[in-house]
C-alpha cells in the first residue's frame, strides 16, 4: 500500500482530447476561416499556437508522470505538482458524495471517471478523470466501508486485479422510468416545443448568408394559397416536433436508475453519456416534493433531497433531484424506501378558515405596481381603450385564486420526529424533515396575527446555502406546540 | 394581547434598563441627523428660489421625520426593552422580542458556532455590551446587557456549545 500509483494512461490521452475540444475555435478560425489567408498575423498565429499545444500536451504527459496517489487505510494521499510538490491527505469520513461521469470517450475505451467530493472546498476533492470501471467499482465500496469505520479486508493489489465487484448485487433498484413515464415527462417539460426556437435560429443564420426570404417569396406564398398545404404544414411540424421532444426527453430523462444500500443512495442517468452520484443517506437534512402546475395534472411529482454536503458546479447541481417526473404515489413510497427512519403522512392538518381572510385581505403590491405601470403605459390592444384595466383585473382574479389555492394546499403536521408542511398554489411543496435535521426555528406573529391568534413558524435547515422554510398563519396553537416539539430534541439528539 | 399566555413560553432574563436611554440617544442623533439635513435642504429652496413643489415635498419630508422621531426616540425604546427577553441553558438558546412583530427563537447550543461581545461608544458610556452570536446560517444579537453578564453569558455559550452532536 505504500507504493505510488499513477493513474490511468489513459488520462494523457484524456487530456490531450479536451484541450483539442477547447481549442476547436482556434483550429476553425486559424485553418477554416482564413484557409488562405497571407496576413502575417494568421502565420504568426498559427506558430503561437502550435506552440501552445505543445506545450499543454508536454504538460499534460509531465503531470501524469508526476502526480500520484495512495490509498492507504483511512485516506487519500495525492501527490502534486511539478515544480511546487504538494501532498494532501483526504480521510474518507470526510467524503460526502461520489459522483461518476462516463462521457462518450470514456464509453470508447470501457473506462469511466470518478470524483469523491468532500463539501468543503472543490480542491480538497479527489477526482479520477479516467479510471477502469472495476477499479471505480471496488474504490467506491472500498471507501464506503472504511468511511463508515467497519472493517473489511480488502487489499489494494485486489483493486487492480479485474476480480468483479459485489457492488451492484448489493444495491436494490428503486426506480426505473417505462415508456409512458418518458411520455408523460415530454408532456409536462413541454419539450415538444424546443424545435420552434432551433428551427427559428436556423432559419435566420441561413438567411442572413442566402437572402432566403427574397428567394422563397414565390414558393411561400404559392404554398400559403392552398389551405390544404398549411394544415398539412402543420401536422406534419406537429408531429416533427412531438418526436423530437421525445426523443430529447428520452436522451434527457429515459436511463435513470434510482436504487440504494444500507448507507447510500445511487442516482444513475443519461443515455449517451452516463453520470452516476451517490449520497450519504445519513446526510440528508429534509425532503421536499415538488408539483407544478402540468405535473399535478398529469400526477406527477419532483423529489428533492437536501444534503449538507455542497454540490460543486454546473449540471452536478441537479444531484439533489431524484427523478423529476416520478408518479406521486411512487414518490412518497420512494422516500420510505429510500430513508426507512422517514416518516411520510398523507393526511395533514389544514388552516383555519382565518387563515384564508388574511391571506385574501394582505395587499398584493406586484399587483399594485403591474397596475400603476399598466395604467401609466397604457398599451392598447385590439382597439381597446380599456386594455390595462382588463389586464389588471385578469391579473388580480389569477392572484386571488392562487392564495384560495394556497389556502387549500397548505397543510402542516408534527408527528414523531418528523415535521412535514405542504404549501403553495400553482406549484406546491411537501417538505418534511427529522427534528434532530432542524437546527434552529422560529416563531413570529404581526398584529393582525396576534389579534385572531395566528402565527409564522419557520424552520432552518443545513445545506448551502442554509435552508429556511416558512408556514404562514397557522393557529397560535400550533406554534406552541412546534415549539416545545422542537425542544425535545435534546433528548434523542446523540452528543459525541 | 392575550395571546401570549398561548404562544411559545416566554424566556426569563431581561435587558438592563440603562439600554432604553442608549437607544433614545442613538435614535436621537439619526433623527438629528435627518432634520439637519431637511433643514440645509429647505434653506437652500428659499435661498436658490427652487420650483414650489420642492418645498412642498421637503416640509411633509420634515413633518413625517418630525413625528417618526417622537415615535423612535420617546415611545419605541421603552416598548422593545419591554418586550425583548432571553434565556439560556445547557441546551437551547432562547429569544424573544417585538410587539409589534413578536419575534421567537430557539436555537440549540451544539449549532452555535461563535459568540462575541462588542461594544459601540453608547454602549460603553453606560457599561453596556451586545452579544452576537453565530451559527451556520444565521446572526442573532442580545443588545445590552451589563459587563459582568455579558462576559459570563459568552462565556456560558462558549461552553455549552461545545458540545458536538453525534453525525456533524
Amino acid at each position: 500500500m505504500k507504493e505510488l500509483n499513477r493513474y490511468h494512461p489513459l488520462t494523457i490521452v484524456f487530456d490531450m482530447w479536451k484541450t483539442a475540444k477547447n481549442s476547436f475555435f482556434a483550429i476553425f478560425y486559424l485553418y477554416i476561416l482564413n484557409f488562405s489567408s497571407d496576413s502575417t498575423f494568421i502565420y504568426y498565429a498559427r506558430i503561437v499556437f502550435w506552440i501552445f499545444i505543445g506545450i499543454t500536451f508536454i504538460t499534460i504527459f509531465i503531470k501524469w508522470y508526476t502526480n500520484k496517489y495512495t490509498v492507504n487505510e483511512t485516506s487519500f494521499n495525492l501527490f502534486h505538482g511539478i515544480f511546487k510538490k504538494t501532498k494532501q491527505t483526504i480521510p474518507f469520513s470526510k467524503i460526502q458524495n461520489v459522483n461518476r461521469h462516463t462521457s462518450l470517450f470514456h464509453r470508447l475505451f470501457n473506462v469511466t471517471s470518478i470524483h469523491f467530493e468532500t463539501g468543503t472546498a472543490e480542491d480538497s476533492s479527489v477526482k479520477f478523470s479516467v479510471i477502469k470501471r472495476t477499479a471505480a467499482d471496488q474504490l467506491e465500496e472500498y471507501i464506503a466501508e472504511k468511511g463508515e469505520g467497519t472493517g473489511s479486508t480488502i487489499s489494494f493489489e485486489e483493486l487492480d486485479s479485474n476480480g468483479r465487484s459485489d457492488l451492484d448485487s448489493r444495491k436494490t433498484v428503486h426506480f426505473q422510468p417505462v415508456r409512458k413515464d418518458i411520455v408523460k415527462a415530454s408532456f409536462t417539460s413541454l419539450s415538444f416545443l424546443v424545435l420552434i426556437p432551433i428551427l427559428g435560429s436556423i432559419y435566420s443564420k441561413i438567411n442572413q448568408v442566402l437572402d432566403l426570404e427574397k428567394r422563397a417569396e414565390g414558393y411561400l406564398s404559392y404554398l400559403l394559397d392552398a389551405w390544404w398545404m398549411i394544415v398539412v404544414l402543420v401536422l406534419v411540424f406537429g408531429c416533427l416536433s412531438l418526436l423530437i421532444g421525445m426523443a430529447w426527453t428520452f436522451l434527457k430523462y429515459g436511463k435513470y436508475e434510482i436504487s440504494s444500500d444500507g448507507e447510500r443512495i445511487y442516482i444513475k442517468k443519461g443515455v449517451m453519456e452516463t453520470t452516476e452520484f451517490s449520497i450519504l443517506k445519513s446526510r440528508v437534512q429534509a425532503v421536499e416534493v415538488t408539483q407544478s402546475f402540468m405535473k399535478r395534472l398529469l400526477g406527477l411529482a419532483e423529489v428533492k433531497l437536501t444534503s449538507s454536503g455542497s454540490f460543486s458546479g454546473g449540471e452536478e447541481l441537479e444531484v439533489n433531484t431524484l427523478y423529476p417526473f416520478l408518479p406521486l404515489n411512487r414518490a412518497y413510497d420512494l422516500i420510505t424506501e429510500l430513508l426507512p427512519t422517514y416518516e411520510v403522512a398523507s393526511h395533514l392538518y389544514s388552516l383555519p378558515k382565518k387563515s384564508l381572510g388574511i391571506r385574501l385581505l394582505k395587499p398584493s403590491w406586484f399587483w399594485v405596481m403591474a397596475t400603476g405601470a399598466l395604467f401609466y403605459f397604457h398599451p392598447v390592444f385590439f382597439q381597446m381603450e380599456m386594455t390595462w384595466l382588463i389586464l389588471s383585473i385578469l391579473l388580480l382574479t389569477l392572484i386571488v385564486f392562487g392564495r384560495i389555492l394556497d389556502y387549500y394546499h397548505t397543510g402542516y403536521l408534527v408527528k414523531g420526529r418528523f415535521i412535514q408542511f405542504r404549501k403553495g398554489g400553482f406549484t406546491t411543496t411537501t417538505f418534511l424533515s427529522r427534528r434532530d435535521k432542524i437546527i434552529e426555528v422560529g416563531v413570529s406573529s404581526n398584529l393582525i396575527q396576534q389579534f385572531l391568534g395566528l402565527a409564522t413558524v419557520t424552520t432552518v435547515n443545513r445545506a448551502k446555502p442554509v435552508y429556511h422554510n416558512t408556514l404562514t398563519d397557522v393557529p397560535v396553537n400550533f406554534s406552541t406546540l412546534f415549539y416545545s416539539w422542537y425542544m425535545e430534541r435534546e433528548k434523542e439528539v446523540e452528543h459525541e | 394581547m392575550n395571546t401570549e399566555t398561548k404562544g411559545p413560553p416566554l424566556p426569563t432574563r431581561k435587558l438592563e434598563n440603562s439600554i432604553v436611554k442608549v437607544w433614545r440617544m442613538s435614535a436621537a442623533i439619526e433623527e438629528g441627523i435627518g432634520l439637519l439635513l431637511l433643514a440645509v435642504l429647505l434653506y437652500l429652496d428659499y435661498y436658490f428660489a427652487w420650483p414650489a413643489w420642492i418645498g412642498w415635498i421637503l416640509i411633509v419630508f420634515l413633518l413625517l421625520t418630525f413625528v417618526y422621531s417622537v415615535w423612535s426616540v420617546i415611545i419605541r425604546p421603552y416598548y422593545l426593552h419591554k418586550n425583548w427577553r432571553y434565556d439560556l441553558n445547557e441546551a437551547f438558546l432562547q429569544l424573544k422580542s417585538g410587539a409589534i412583530l413578536e419575534q421567537h427563537q430557539l436555537i440549540p447550543m451544539a449549532k452555535i458556532q461563535a459568540v462575541s461581545t462588542k461594544q459601540g461608544p453608547l454602549l460603553r458610556k453606560y457599561g453596556l455590551f451586545s452579544i452576537e452570536i453565530m451559527t451556520m446560517g444565521t446572526s442573532h444579537t442580545i443588545p445590552g446587557i451589563p459587563e459582568k453578564t455579558a462576559i459570563e453569558v459568552r462565556n456560558q455559550i462558549a461552553i455549552f456549545a461545545k458540545v458536538k452532536e453525534a453525525e456533524e
